[in-house]
Protein backbone atom coordinates (compact mmCIF):
# COMPACT_ATOMS: atom_id res chain seq x y z
CA UNK A 1 0.00 0.00 0.00
CA UNK A 2 1.43 3.54 -1.13
CA UNK A 3 2.96 5.61 1.34
CA UNK A 4 2.87 8.37 -0.15
CA UNK A 5 1.71 10.17 -3.36
CA UNK A 6 3.47 12.25 -5.98
CA UNK A 7 2.20 15.75 -7.55
CA UNK A 8 3.63 16.76 -10.71
CA UNK A 9 3.12 20.33 -11.71
CA UNK A 10 3.82 19.80 -15.75
CA UNK A 11 3.90 23.02 -16.88
CA UNK A 12 7.38 23.45 -15.07
CA UNK A 13 8.96 20.42 -16.42
CA UNK A 14 11.90 20.22 -19.09
CA UNK A 15 11.95 16.38 -19.17
CA UNK A 16 15.34 16.10 -17.72
CA UNK A 17 14.72 12.79 -16.50
CA UNK A 18 15.88 13.10 -12.64
CA UNK A 19 12.98 12.33 -10.99
CA UNK A 20 12.56 9.25 -12.93
CA UNK A 21 16.56 7.93 -12.53
CA UNK A 22 16.85 8.58 -8.91
CA UNK A 23 13.09 7.60 -7.23
CA UNK A 24 14.20 4.56 -5.03
CA UNK A 25 10.87 2.83 -5.41
CA UNK A 26 10.84 3.24 -9.26
CA UNK A 27 7.50 4.88 -9.41
CA UNK A 28 8.23 7.35 -12.07
CA UNK A 29 8.18 7.19 -16.24
CA UNK A 30 8.66 10.03 -18.69
CA UNK A 31 5.06 10.22 -19.87
CA UNK A 32 4.33 10.26 -24.26
CA UNK A 33 2.38 13.40 -23.67
CA UNK A 34 3.10 16.91 -24.30
CA UNK A 35 3.49 19.63 -21.97
CA UNK A 36 3.00 23.33 -23.49
CA UNK A 37 6.63 23.67 -24.50
CA UNK A 38 6.92 20.52 -25.63
CA UNK A 39 8.69 18.20 -23.19
CA UNK A 40 7.66 14.78 -21.47
CA UNK A 41 6.50 15.33 -17.97
CA UNK A 42 7.00 12.24 -16.02
CA UNK A 43 4.18 10.17 -15.16
CA UNK A 44 3.21 7.96 -12.19
CA UNK A 45 3.63 4.19 -13.19
CA UNK A 46 3.14 2.83 -10.15
CA UNK A 47 1.57 4.74 -7.13
CA UNK A 48 1.13 2.11 -4.55
CA UNK A 49 5.08 1.57 -4.53
CA UNK A 50 5.90 5.43 -4.13
CA UNK A 51 7.13 5.78 0.18
CA UNK A 52 6.34 9.60 -0.25
CA UNK A 53 10.20 10.43 0.76
CA UNK A 54 10.40 13.05 -1.37
CA UNK A 55 13.78 12.62 -3.40
CA UNK A 56 12.24 13.41 -6.40
CA UNK A 57 11.25 16.99 -4.64
CA UNK A 58 14.73 17.48 -3.77
CA UNK A 59 16.13 16.34 -7.55
CA UNK A 60 14.02 18.52 -9.62
CA UNK A 61 15.44 21.79 -10.96
CA UNK A 62 12.51 23.02 -11.86
CA UNK A 63 10.15 22.12 -8.85
CA UNK A 64 8.00 20.58 -10.87
CA UNK A 65 7.68 17.81 -8.46
CA UNK A 66 6.43 17.00 -4.80
CA UNK A 67 6.43 13.91 -3.12
CA UNK A 68 4.46 13.55 0.01
CA UNK A 69 3.68 11.52 2.81
CA UNK A 70 -0.26 9.99 3.01
CA UNK A 71 -2.32 9.27 6.08
CA UNK A 72 -3.13 5.29 6.12
CA UNK A 73 -6.72 6.00 5.74
CA UNK A 74 -5.95 8.05 2.37
CA UNK A 75 -3.43 5.82 0.87
CA UNK A 76 -6.16 4.03 -0.46
CA UNK A 77 -7.52 6.57 -2.32
CA UNK A 78 -4.04 7.46 -3.29
CA UNK A 79 -3.41 4.08 -4.58
CA UNK A 80 -6.67 4.81 -7.05
CA UNK A 81 -5.36 7.86 -7.96
CA UNK A 82 -7.86 10.33 -7.20
CA UNK A 83 -7.48 14.08 -6.17
CA UNK B 1 49.51 3.86 -5.29
CA UNK B 2 52.22 5.77 -7.15
CA UNK B 3 51.68 8.58 -8.48
CA UNK B 4 50.62 9.21 -12.72
CA UNK B 5 53.99 10.06 -14.31
CA UNK B 6 52.57 12.41 -16.61
CA UNK B 7 51.70 14.67 -13.91
CA UNK B 8 55.16 14.72 -12.79
CA UNK B 9 57.50 17.19 -13.80
CA UNK B 10 60.45 15.23 -12.10
CA UNK B 11 63.72 17.07 -11.57
CA UNK B 12 65.96 20.08 -10.23
CA UNK B 13 64.04 23.23 -10.44
CA UNK B 14 63.55 26.98 -9.34
CA UNK B 15 60.02 27.69 -8.30
CA UNK B 16 58.10 29.62 -6.26
CA UNK B 17 55.87 28.13 -3.57
CA UNK B 18 53.01 28.80 -5.69
CA UNK B 19 53.96 27.13 -8.41
CA UNK B 20 55.71 24.37 -6.19
CA UNK B 21 52.04 23.82 -5.10
CA UNK B 22 50.93 23.77 -8.51
CA UNK B 23 53.34 20.55 -9.08
CA UNK B 24 52.27 18.98 -6.30
CA UNK B 25 48.80 19.37 -7.06
CA UNK B 26 49.84 17.70 -10.39
CA UNK B 27 51.60 15.16 -9.24
CA UNK B 28 48.72 13.96 -6.38
CA UNK B 29 46.53 13.53 -9.20
CA UNK B 30 44.77 16.71 -9.37
CA UNK B 31 43.13 17.15 -12.78
CA UNK B 32 40.42 19.78 -12.32
CA UNK B 33 40.45 23.09 -10.30
CA UNK B 34 38.15 25.53 -10.25
CA UNK B 35 39.11 29.59 -9.04
CA UNK B 36 38.39 32.89 -8.83
CA UNK B 37 42.38 33.93 -9.03
CA UNK B 38 43.04 36.47 -5.85
CA UNK B 39 46.47 37.88 -5.11
CA UNK B 40 49.36 36.26 -3.58
CA UNK B 41 47.69 32.57 -4.91
CA UNK B 42 47.36 33.40 -8.49
CA UNK B 43 50.25 32.24 -9.65
CA UNK B 44 49.17 28.08 -8.50
CA UNK B 45 46.26 28.27 -10.72
CA UNK B 46 47.35 30.25 -13.66
CA UNK B 47 50.74 27.50 -14.25
CA UNK B 48 47.87 25.09 -13.32
CA UNK B 49 45.54 26.54 -16.22
CA UNK B 50 48.80 26.11 -18.58
CA UNK B 51 49.80 22.81 -17.15
CA UNK B 52 46.68 20.57 -16.88
CA UNK B 53 45.41 20.58 -20.67
CA UNK B 54 48.54 18.48 -21.29
CA UNK B 55 47.79 16.07 -18.52
CA UNK B 56 43.95 15.38 -19.51
CA UNK B 57 42.11 17.97 -17.45
CA UNK B 58 40.74 21.28 -17.00
CA UNK B 59 40.56 24.96 -15.34
CA UNK B 60 37.63 26.56 -15.03
CA UNK B 61 37.72 30.46 -13.65
CA UNK B 62 34.19 30.57 -12.13
CA UNK B 63 32.81 34.11 -11.32
CA UNK B 64 33.41 34.09 -7.81
CA UNK B 65 34.92 32.09 -5.15
CA UNK B 66 31.49 30.74 -3.70
CA UNK B 67 30.91 28.65 -7.42
CA UNK B 68 34.66 27.91 -7.15
CA UNK B 69 34.72 26.20 -4.13
CA UNK B 70 31.53 24.33 -4.71
CA UNK B 71 32.34 23.74 -8.44
CA UNK B 72 35.42 22.15 -7.36
CA UNK B 73 33.27 19.43 -4.89
CA UNK B 74 30.90 19.00 -8.24
CA UNK B 75 34.44 17.89 -9.53
CA UNK B 76 35.17 15.57 -7.37
CA UNK B 77 31.39 13.70 -7.40
CA UNK B 78 32.31 13.31 -10.82
CA UNK B 79 35.65 11.39 -9.85
CA UNK B 80 38.32 14.13 -10.09
CA UNK B 81 40.88 14.65 -7.31
CA UNK B 82 39.90 18.57 -7.34
CA UNK B 83 41.46 21.84 -5.11
CA UNK B 84 40.77 25.75 -5.26
CA UNK B 85 42.98 28.28 -4.82
CA UNK B 86 42.85 31.68 -3.02
CA UNK B 87 43.67 34.33 0.18
CA UNK B 88 41.63 35.85 2.49
CA UNK B 89 38.94 37.53 1.24
CA UNK B 90 38.25 34.79 -0.75
CA UNK B 91 38.79 32.43 1.87
CA UNK B 92 35.70 34.01 3.31
CA UNK B 93 33.47 33.40 0.68
CA UNK B 94 34.18 29.87 0.05
CA UNK B 95 33.43 29.22 4.02
CA UNK B 96 29.63 28.08 3.30
CA UNK B 97 31.39 25.65 1.01
CA UNK B 98 34.01 24.36 3.35
CA UNK B 99 31.18 23.19 5.90
CA UNK B 100 29.32 21.52 2.87
CA UNK B 101 32.63 19.76 2.01
CA UNK B 102 33.04 18.91 5.61
CA UNK B 103 29.41 17.44 5.73
CA UNK B 104 29.07 15.86 2.39
CA UNK B 105 32.69 14.24 3.56
CA UNK B 106 34.21 15.25 -0.10
CA UNK B 107 37.97 14.84 -0.01
CA UNK B 108 39.15 18.38 -1.61
CA UNK B 109 42.07 21.07 -0.50
CA UNK B 110 41.51 24.72 -0.33
CA UNK B 111 45.00 26.29 -0.91
CA UNK B 112 44.84 29.70 1.27
CA UNK B 113 47.98 32.08 0.59
CA UNK B 114 47.30 34.32 3.39
CA UNK B 115 47.78 38.19 3.07
CA UNK B 116 47.13 40.68 5.42
CA UNK B 117 43.71 41.45 6.42
CA UNK B 118 41.28 41.93 7.75
CA UNK B 119 38.78 42.68 4.19
CA UNK B 120 41.05 43.53 1.73
CA UNK B 121 43.90 44.70 3.97
CA UNK B 122 47.61 44.33 2.38
CA UNK B 123 47.28 42.04 -1.43
CA UNK B 124 50.90 41.82 -1.64
CA UNK B 125 52.08 40.78 1.93
CA UNK B 126 52.32 38.41 4.12
CA UNK B 127 50.31 37.36 7.38
CA UNK B 128 49.24 34.17 9.45
CA UNK B 129 46.12 35.42 10.39
CA UNK B 130 43.64 32.83 8.64
CA UNK B 131 44.92 30.33 11.14
CA UNK B 132 41.59 30.74 12.94
CA UNK B 133 39.02 30.59 10.21
CA UNK B 134 40.48 27.19 8.61
CA UNK B 135 39.61 25.94 11.54
CA UNK B 136 36.36 27.53 12.97
CA UNK B 137 35.29 29.48 9.45
CA UNK B 138 32.17 27.92 8.63
CA UNK B 139 29.25 27.42 11.39
CA UNK B 140 28.49 23.54 12.67
CA UNK B 141 30.81 21.29 14.60
CA UNK B 142 33.38 19.59 12.07
CA UNK B 143 36.85 19.02 11.44
CA UNK B 144 39.33 19.61 9.19
CA UNK B 145 43.10 19.00 8.31
CA UNK B 146 45.42 22.45 7.62
CA UNK B 147 48.99 22.01 6.92
CA UNK B 148 51.41 25.20 6.81
CA UNK B 149 54.71 24.81 4.41
CA UNK B 150 57.66 26.92 4.67
CA UNK B 151 59.44 26.80 1.95
CA UNK B 152 58.55 26.02 -1.95
CA UNK B 153 59.69 22.26 -1.30
CA UNK B 154 57.36 21.85 1.12
CA UNK B 155 54.72 23.78 -1.02
CA UNK B 156 55.46 20.42 -3.25
CA UNK B 157 55.56 18.01 -0.45
CA UNK B 158 52.67 18.78 1.36
CA UNK B 159 50.43 19.54 -1.40
CA UNK B 160 51.21 15.80 -2.29
CA UNK B 161 50.25 15.14 1.22
CA UNK B 162 47.03 17.38 1.42
CA UNK B 163 45.10 15.63 -1.45
CA UNK B 164 46.77 12.15 -0.04
CA UNK B 165 45.05 13.12 3.61
CA UNK B 166 41.90 14.41 1.87
CA UNK B 167 41.14 10.85 0.36
CA UNK B 168 42.15 9.15 3.37
CA UNK B 169 39.76 10.51 5.91
CA UNK B 170 37.66 12.59 3.20
CA UNK B 171 37.49 16.19 4.72
CA UNK B 172 38.43 19.27 3.24
CA UNK B 173 42.07 19.77 3.76
CA UNK B 174 43.31 23.39 3.99
CA UNK B 175 46.58 24.00 2.89
CA UNK B 176 47.69 27.63 4.54
CA UNK B 177 50.51 29.38 2.71
CA UNK B 178 51.72 32.61 3.52
CA UNK B 179 52.47 35.48 0.93
CA UNK B 180 56.05 35.36 1.66
CA UNK B 181 56.48 31.12 0.87
CA UNK B 182 54.23 31.98 -2.45
CA UNK B 183 56.51 33.92 -3.60
CA UNK B 184 59.85 33.14 -2.66
CA UNK B 185 61.97 31.35 -5.14
CA UNK B 186 63.82 28.19 -4.01
CA UNK B 187 65.48 25.21 -5.64
CA UNK B 188 62.51 22.35 -5.45
CA UNK B 189 63.42 18.62 -6.20
CA UNK B 190 60.25 16.85 -7.89
CA UNK B 191 61.62 12.83 -7.42
CA UNK B 192 60.29 10.55 -10.38
CA UNK B 193 56.84 9.57 -10.20
CA UNK B 194 57.45 6.13 -8.86
CA UNK B 195 58.70 7.62 -5.15
CA UNK B 196 55.77 9.47 -4.40
CA UNK B 197 53.00 8.17 -2.80
CA UNK B 198 49.82 8.72 -3.63
CA UNK B 199 46.68 7.65 -1.95
CA UNK B 200 43.66 6.49 -4.16
CA UNK B 201 40.27 7.20 -3.77
CA UNK B 202 38.01 4.96 -1.39
CA UNK B 203 35.74 3.97 -4.13
CA UNK B 204 33.59 1.14 -3.17
CA UNK B 205 33.52 -2.27 -4.35
CA UNK B 206 29.83 -2.80 -3.25
CA UNK B 207 27.01 -3.74 -5.65
CA UNK B 208 24.67 -1.03 -6.38
CA UNK B 209 21.80 -2.81 -3.82
CA UNK B 210 24.59 -3.07 -1.31
CA UNK B 211 25.80 0.09 -1.16
CA UNK B 212 25.56 2.77 1.63
CA UNK B 213 27.10 6.23 0.85
CA UNK B 214 27.26 7.18 4.53
CA UNK B 215 27.50 3.45 5.81
CA UNK B 216 31.04 2.72 7.84
CA UNK B 217 32.76 -0.05 8.95
CA UNK B 218 34.18 0.62 12.10
CA UNK B 219 37.37 3.13 10.41
CA UNK B 220 34.61 6.17 10.44
CA UNK B 221 35.39 6.74 6.68
CA UNK B 222 32.49 5.80 3.98
CA UNK B 223 33.57 4.50 0.85
CA UNK B 224 32.38 7.30 -2.36
CA UNK B 225 31.04 5.90 -5.54
CA UNK B 226 30.92 8.27 -8.30
CA UNK B 227 28.26 10.26 -10.28
CA UNK B 228 27.27 8.01 -13.19
CA UNK B 229 28.07 4.71 -12.36
CA UNK B 230 24.47 3.75 -11.25
CA UNK B 231 24.65 4.15 -7.50
CA UNK B 232 22.31 6.79 -7.37
CA UNK B 233 21.67 8.82 -4.29
CA UNK B 234 21.36 11.92 -2.53
CA UNK B 235 24.16 13.91 -1.37
CA UNK B 236 23.00 16.85 0.60
CA UNK B 237 24.49 19.13 3.38
CA UNK B 238 21.26 18.18 5.60
CA UNK B 239 21.62 15.98 7.89
CA UNK B 240 21.60 12.51 6.33
CA UNK B 241 21.45 8.72 7.55
CA UNK B 242 23.43 6.22 5.72
CA UNK B 243 21.18 5.89 2.84
CA UNK B 244 22.45 9.93 2.27
CA UNK B 245 18.52 10.34 2.68
CA UNK B 246 18.04 13.53 4.60
CA UNK B 247 16.91 12.91 8.50
CA UNK B 248 16.67 15.71 10.55
CA UNK B 249 16.24 13.96 13.78
CA UNK B 250 18.68 14.66 17.14
CA UNK B 251 19.95 11.08 17.30
CA UNK B 252 20.98 11.06 13.30
CA UNK B 253 22.68 14.45 13.97
CA UNK B 254 24.51 12.95 17.13
CA UNK B 255 25.90 9.48 15.48
CA UNK B 256 26.67 11.74 11.97
CA UNK B 257 28.43 14.66 13.62
CA UNK B 258 30.41 12.77 16.54
CA UNK B 259 31.73 10.54 13.46
CA UNK B 260 32.41 13.82 11.21
CA UNK B 261 35.03 14.74 14.35
CA UNK B 262 36.19 11.77 15.68
CA UNK B 263 37.22 10.47 12.24
CA UNK B 264 40.07 13.18 12.66
CA UNK B 265 39.89 14.03 16.46
CA UNK B 266 40.98 9.84 16.50
CA UNK B 267 43.31 9.54 14.38
CA UNK B 268 45.44 13.06 15.41
CA UNK B 269 48.37 10.67 16.14
CA UNK B 270 48.77 9.36 12.36
CA UNK B 271 47.91 12.97 11.22
CA UNK B 272 50.22 15.36 13.66
CA UNK B 273 53.80 16.39 11.76
CA UNK B 274 55.66 18.71 13.39
CA UNK B 275 58.94 19.54 13.22
CA UNK B 276 61.06 19.15 16.47
CA UNK B 277 64.53 20.16 17.23
CA UNK B 278 66.66 20.54 20.51
CA UNK B 279 64.42 19.87 22.54
CA UNK B 280 65.81 17.38 25.22
CA UNK B 281 67.40 19.73 27.19
CA UNK B 282 64.85 22.82 26.50
CA UNK B 283 63.59 24.99 29.03
CA UNK B 284 61.89 27.60 26.52
CA UNK B 285 60.59 25.87 23.31
CA UNK B 286 60.05 28.51 20.52
CA UNK B 287 56.40 27.17 18.75
CA UNK B 288 56.48 28.52 15.07
CA UNK B 289 55.18 27.30 11.15
CA UNK B 290 54.84 28.75 7.95
CA UNK B 291 57.27 31.27 7.08
CA UNK B 292 57.91 32.68 10.88
CA UNK B 293 59.67 29.27 11.61
CA UNK B 294 62.59 30.07 9.23
CA UNK B 295 62.47 33.59 11.32
CA UNK B 296 62.19 32.45 15.07
CA UNK B 297 65.70 29.57 13.56
CA UNK B 298 67.99 32.45 13.37
CA UNK B 299 66.53 33.38 17.05
CA UNK B 300 66.89 29.58 17.65
CA UNK B 301 70.44 29.35 16.67
CA UNK B 302 71.75 33.23 18.15
CA UNK B 303 70.11 32.04 21.52
CA UNK B 304 71.91 28.74 21.81
CA UNK B 305 75.14 30.88 21.06
CA UNK B 306 74.38 32.84 23.73
CA UNK B 307 73.79 30.02 26.27
CA UNK B 308 70.25 29.84 26.46
CA UNK B 309 68.61 26.78 26.57
CA UNK B 310 66.02 26.96 23.36
CA UNK B 311 64.65 24.36 21.32
CA UNK B 312 62.28 24.41 18.33
CA UNK B 313 58.79 22.70 17.57
CA UNK B 314 57.35 23.37 14.12
CA UNK B 315 54.15 22.66 12.89
CA UNK B 316 53.41 21.56 9.81
CA UNK B 317 49.67 20.35 10.49
CA UNK B 318 48.04 23.35 12.73
CA UNK B 319 45.16 21.48 12.57
CA UNK B 320 44.53 18.89 14.21
CA UNK B 321 46.48 20.65 16.74
CA UNK B 322 49.37 18.68 18.32
CA UNK B 323 47.73 19.02 21.57
CA UNK B 324 49.54 15.96 23.12
CA UNK B 325 52.98 17.24 21.63
CA UNK B 326 52.27 20.57 23.82
CA UNK B 327 51.11 18.68 27.01
CA UNK B 328 53.81 16.34 27.18
CA UNK B 329 56.15 19.47 26.52
CA UNK B 330 54.83 21.81 28.97
CA UNK B 331 55.86 19.15 31.77
CA UNK B 332 59.01 19.67 31.38
CA UNK B 333 59.89 23.34 30.29
CA UNK B 334 59.36 26.88 31.52
CA UNK B 335 57.93 28.59 28.75
CA UNK B 336 56.72 28.21 24.97
CA UNK B 337 57.37 31.52 22.59
CA UNK B 338 54.95 31.84 19.93
CA UNK B 339 56.04 34.42 17.00
CA UNK B 340 52.82 34.41 14.06
CA UNK B 341 52.25 36.88 11.79
CA UNK B 342 48.97 37.79 13.79
CA UNK B 343 47.97 39.33 16.60
CA UNK B 344 47.24 35.91 19.00
CA UNK B 345 46.22 32.98 17.06
CA UNK B 346 47.92 29.73 17.43
CA UNK B 347 49.38 30.91 20.79
CA UNK B 348 45.82 30.24 22.44
CA UNK B 349 45.80 26.90 21.34
CA UNK B 350 49.12 26.52 22.99
CA UNK B 351 48.25 28.27 26.33
CA UNK B 352 45.20 26.02 26.19
CA UNK B 353 46.98 22.77 26.08
CA UNK B 354 49.82 23.98 28.41
CA UNK B 355 46.99 24.31 30.76
CA UNK B 356 49.24 26.78 33.13
CA UNK B 357 52.41 24.22 33.65
CA UNK B 358 54.17 26.37 31.10
CA UNK B 359 53.99 30.39 30.93
CA UNK B 360 53.07 31.07 27.45
CA UNK B 361 54.50 34.46 25.52
CA UNK B 362 53.04 35.30 22.16
CA UNK B 363 55.51 37.29 19.72
CA UNK B 364 52.64 39.50 17.39
CA UNK B 365 52.87 41.11 14.31
CA UNK B 366 49.86 42.62 12.75
CA UNK B 367 51.71 41.28 9.42
CA UNK B 368 52.75 43.11 6.00
CA UNK B 369 56.30 41.45 6.65
CA UNK B 370 57.77 39.41 8.80
CA UNK B 371 59.54 39.16 12.22
CA UNK B 372 62.90 40.89 12.87
CA UNK B 373 64.56 37.73 14.63
CA UNK B 374 65.93 40.29 17.51
CA UNK B 375 62.27 40.76 18.38
CA UNK B 376 61.84 36.87 18.98
CA UNK B 377 64.80 36.51 20.73
CA UNK B 378 64.03 39.15 23.06
CA UNK B 379 61.03 37.03 23.98
CA UNK B 380 63.15 34.21 24.32
CA UNK B 381 65.12 36.01 26.12
CA UNK B 382 62.42 37.42 28.66
CA UNK B 383 60.80 33.51 28.66
CA UNK B 384 64.31 31.69 30.17
CA UNK B 385 64.57 34.47 32.90
CA UNK B 386 61.10 33.35 34.33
Amino acid sequence: MAKGRVSIVVERCKACGFCVEFCPTHVLALSSAFNSKGYHPPHVVHPEKCSGCDLCGMYCPDFAIYGTKVKEEKAAQAVGGRK
Amino acid sequence: MKADPRGVLTGTHFLDGDHACCEGALAAGARFAAGYPITPSTEVVERFAARVPTVGGCFIQMEDELAASIALQGGVWGGAKAFTVTSGPGFSLMMEHIGYAAMTETPCVFVDVQRGGPSTGLPTLPAQADMMQARWGSHGDYEVIALCPNSPQECFDLTIKAFNFAEEYRVPVMFMMDEVVGHMTEKVVIPPANEIEVVPRKHTKKSVEDYLPYGTNGDMVPEMAHAGEGYNFHVTGLTHDEKGYPNMTPSVQDKLVRRLQNKIRLAEDRICLFEEDRLDDAEVVVVSYGITSRVAQRAIDAARNRGLKVGKLRLITAWPFPEKKIKELAANVKAFVVPELNLGQMVREVARAADGKAKTYAVSHAGGGVHNPDEILNAIVEASRC
